[in-house]
């Protein structure tokens, strides 16, 4: 079935929907998950909650020539990684630096687990790859990383561009540094950007562009690395850290003083078998 | 997960890549075989390290690696590697992860539309932050090394 819907909706192809100072990119993966939602239990009952189950550990098994193509990928463009300056890895520390910023937001927000996969990183395939091999595909790790892929991949190309040009209109970055900083995301947000960027600083369109795509390229070799060993173990420590506060203010039961509580009483529980 | 189930299901998985490049990228299934050949191949040799190798890695990551390894400057095979994945579209995988992701989310639709204006505020919050983050670390290092 899933095979069905991927061709279905690779038939379909790219469809761009020019929306003000961006465009609304929707691609295949929308429609292959929008047709895998529909057909699911809650809606159409093609398949049932058994089925679901198993679909979840299919995800792996599709993932993993992703990945093995960014691999690739990345080995054939190491000579570009080597040569560039220290400069192109600035957005590592641009992940990092908003991870102690948006597990917070997160967690005032109410959210839980989820917040793990949701406030790790800027959730690119990448990401959501990693987070979903991580945590599995059921976890509410994954499913807060595929959140936040669906409002990137909906909303990121014109928030990229919007943001482009207001971080731009306050003049107080090089052009350069702003090239650089467009290479965060996905490719598509940062053709937005270079494209705004190009249109304020026409001069310096050549040079923006060449140092966006190289930072888009390194961003995609780092990224499995980044997120794999540092990202997700941040933000999960501070999960772990902060949840409980988030709690109290929310006057809600935290859900990892719970967890803990559990595994408290259950290694009690075993202490008193064994004695 | 017994190894011959694996080898089923990324068997199937290759049969999904190269349907959805022909139909939707028009790469016909002979000129997208290698590639796709590879590809699984990684994907399998991956599955294997994470049974054999005893460190606690998802297989992502070796996955990843090895994919870096076959295509590495110093890769005997590297430009035939590099020639024969480039012509896969990397949306055909993507694809089927959406499809199997979609099934898998199914029966959670009710958090989606619950908990779906946070998520937006909390991708807005890492998109703005990542970006502008980036855009000071960068200036601070072009200024540094003197680049500006």
């Amino acid at each position: 079935m899933a095979l069905v819907f991927a061709v279905i909706a690779s038939a379909i192809g790219q469809i761009s929907i020019p929306m003000g100072p961006g465009t609304l990119i929707l691609s295949p993966i929308f429609y292959s998950l929008i047709l895998g939602i529909l057909s699911g239990p809650s809606v159409a009952k093609v398949f049932k909650t058994p089925e679901v189950k198993a679909a979840s550990k299919l995800v792996i098994v599709a993932i993993c020539p992703f990945i093995a193509k960014l691999g690739i990928n990345a080995g054939a463009s190491l000579d570009t990684v080597i040569s560039a300056g220290p400069a192109l890895f600035a957005h590592a520390f641009g992940d990092i630096l908003t991870i102690l910023i948006a597990v917070p937001v997160a967690l005032a927000l109410g959210l839980k687990r989820e917040t793990i996969g949701a406030a790790s990183s800027i959730n690119r395939e990448t990401n959501l790859a990693v987070t979903t091999d991580v945590y599995g595909a059921e976890s509410p790790e994954a499913k807060g990383s595929l959140a936040i892929y669906v409002v990137g991949g909906m909303l990121g190309t014109i928030y990229f561009g919007l943001l482009a040009s207001l971080v731009a209109a306050f003049g107080l970055f090089d052009p350069l540094s702003l090239g650089l900083a467009a290479g965060v995301g996905a490719g598509i947000m940062m053709a937005a950007a270079t494209g705004v960027l190009g249109a304020i600083y026409p001069a310096q369109a050549d040079q923006i562009t060449a140092l966006a795509s190289a930072s888009q390229t390194i961003a995609g070799i780092d990224g499995v690395y980044l997120a794999m060993f540092v990202a997700l173990p941040l933000a999960q420590w501070l999960y772990r850290t902060l949840e409980p506060r988030f709690a109290a203010l929310r006057h809600e039961p935290s859900a990892v003083l719970a967890e803990r509580e559990a595994a408290a009483s259950k290694k009690d529980a075993t202490e008193k078998d064994g004695e | 997960m017994r190894s011959i189930e694996w080898a089923f299901l990324f068997a199937v998985s290759a049969v999904g890549i190269a349907l959805a490049n022909l139909v939707g990228f028009q790469v016909g299934i002979v000129e997208s075989l290698p590639g796709i050949l590879i590809l699984v191949a990684l994907s399998l040799a991956g599955m294997a390290c994470t049974k054999l190798i005893p460190l606690k890695l998802p297989i992502v990551a070796y996955v990843s690696i090895l994919g870096l390894l076959v295509a590495g400057p110093w890769s005997p095979v590297r430009d035939f590697v590099i020639a024969s994945v480039g012509v896969i579209n990397l949306t055909a995988p993507l694809a089927l992860v959406g499809a199997f992701a979609g099934i898998g989310v199914a029966d959670q639709l009710g958090f989606f539309a619950r908990q779906g204006w946070k998520m937006v505020v909390v991708g807005i919050v890492f998109m703005t932050g990542s970006f502008v983050i980036t855009a000071i670390i960068s200036q601070l290092l072009l200024t540094l090394t003197g680049a500006i």
